[in-house]
């Protein structure tokens, strides 16, 4: 990846080639997707994971950027502005600083289909299809120093373009982070889209964090910052309440957010008369993840 | 007068008449999660015409008009009406009904055993008025209207309880419930 100047601006060759790129890379994936082995190769613990429809994706969201309520986002006037979009890497972790731009990430990464679930604080779940770049390969062209202990984003700060940032609700911009590992496991991806379309607004176009074994939370959205850094990033919801909302925020049934259980979750989508389901163990991605916490105390670092 | 109660009451129930026209689809239907926006109205519709309720007194005091002493016992019902699809839709639905899971629910859940006061004190005040003990009612009017009033704290508190971030209307509802009640208190005061 080449560092850009802030100043410069997207050419319109540019982003229409960032179309192309990503059109390719779906009608590839979509190929595939008939032939059944993506999705069989995402389940796992409860058998094959059914996807929630598209439109309950986009209608149910928290994104208090745009709003409170689970309708306000797909509500909002699409005032947020993502195209051209660009990211800042910084922090005393960071060798290659400087911005870079979205468009030209997109001829840098292969593009993977990541079908996961998806398991917010609030104990409601769905199944989402998401398309995007594995952190970790990011991360690797970047070359962090010995000094990256975490990585920090940040959600875009335009109280122009997003009505919610107008009030203080949270403390803005949004703040979330990994600890190196996490960010490097194979599971943590940075997408652009879902169900092979770019994702909108509400569901944090145009690049997020996807760490499918965490409360939803920690899956910030529009991002245009990352940090490297040495010291534990500060991180928005545990500013705000933090003997609710920690750091590591695992899903994890046997322990409870001090208001509700996390013991069960409502799948979106499953019917008026659907039954709870029993949440899973880090989300059911115990295989991939159990290592990063061996021997912690899950109930102190929760 | 009369005719002032009946057009009162039905404007409490639109946010019903809404409700179940959503529940067929009209208005946008009910959402990606239906049963959560029928728990949610329902609770939300249920505090707030409560309070209102409470309201009518205070303010009929001052107004000088009849109406207060008839609107309080039919708004009354049509929030009792309202927490009780709260309450069945989170028992029956929700939780499907069972009780095993109902009880471990609200051991878990704090705002829950709050709420759950809060709507057998409703409850109870509801069952007196509806089967017209009418002499015991009247003999213990003050007695009656403490645990509505006991009820309407509860409910309020069960909303902010549950909300992640500090939002408008439970902080609203607040303020108007610790007035009311500082009005009860005074007036309370100077009968006794």
């Amino acid at each position: 990846m080449i560092p850009i100047p802030t100043s410069r601006i997207t050419s319109e060759q540019d982003f229409r080639n960032r179309r192309k790129i990503i059109g390719a890379g779906l009608s590839a994936m979509a190929a595939m997707a008939c032939n059944g082995p993506l999705l069989a190769a995402d389940s796992n613990a409860t058998g094959l994971l059914e996807p929630t429809p598209l439109k309950t994706i986009n209608s149910y969201n928290n994104y208090y950027e745009f709003g409170f309520d689970k309708s306000d986002p797909s509500e909002a006037e699409k005032t947020l502005i993502t195209s051209p979009w660009s990211v800042e890497i910084t922090g005393a972790g960071a060798d290659k600083k400087g911005v870079y731009d979205l468009a030209d990430m997109y001829g840098e990464f292969a593009i993977e289909s990541h079908v996961r679930r998806f398991r917010c604080v609030e104990a409601w779940s769905m199944v989402i299809p998401w398309i995007g770049i594995p952190l970790a390969n990011i991360i690797e062209k970047l070359e962090p120093n010995s000094k990256a202990k975490y990585v920090a984003f940040e959600t875009v700060y335009r109280p122009s373009e997003m009505p919610g940032q107008r009030k203080r609700i949270l403390k803005w911009p949004y703040i979330e982070a990994l600890t190196m590992a996490e960010a490097m496991n194979p599971l943590t991806l940075i997408a652009v889209g879902l169900y092979g379309q770019d994702l909108l607004n509400q569901s944090g176009a145009p690049m997020r964090l996807v760490v499918p074994w965490k409360y939803g939370f920690k899956s910030i959205k529009s991002i245009n910052k990352i940090h490297f850094q040495e010291s534990k990033p500060k991180t928005s919801w545990n500013i705000s309440a933090s003997n609710e909302y920690g750091f590591y925020a695992n899903v994890n049934p046997q322990v409870d957010h001090p208001r509700w259980s996390q013991s069960r979750e409502r799948r979106i989508g499953n019917g008026f008369f659907g039954a709870k389901q029993p949440t899973l163990m880090f989300n059911g991605y115990q295989d991939e993840v159990a290592h990063l916490y061996q021997g912690m105390n899950l109930r102190k670092y929760f | 007068m009369q005719y002032m109660v009946k057009v009162f009451t039905l404007i409490s129930l639109i946010p019903f008449i809404i409700l179940s026209f959503k529940g067929f689809g009209f208005f946008s239907g009910l959402g990606a999660n239906p049963i959560e926006t029928i728990i949610h109205e329902t609770g939300q519709w249920g505090i707030r015409t409560l309070i209102v309720t409470l309201l009518i007194t205070p303010i009929g005091h001052y107004m000088r008009h009849e109406l207060y002493k008839k609107l309080p016992k039919p708004l009354g019902l049509v929030s009792l009406f309202y927490i009780l699809i709260h309450f069945l839709s989170y028992a029956l639905i929700d939780q499907g009904g069972d009780i095993k899971v109902i009880i471990v629910d609200i051991i878990e859940t704090p705002y829950l055993i709050v709420g759950w006061a809060g709507f057998l004190c409703l409850l109870s005040v509801g069952l007196v008025s509806l089967k017209k003990l009418q002499t015991w009612f009247n003999k213990n009017r003050s007695t009656i209207s403490g645990i509505v009033y006991t009820a309407a704290v509860l409910g309020v508190w069960h909303y902010y309880w549950q909300t992640k971030v500090i939002e408008v209307e439970p902080v609203l509802l607040s303020i108007l419930m610790l007035l009311l009640t500082g009005w009860k208190f005074k007036t309370s005061k100077k009968k006794s």
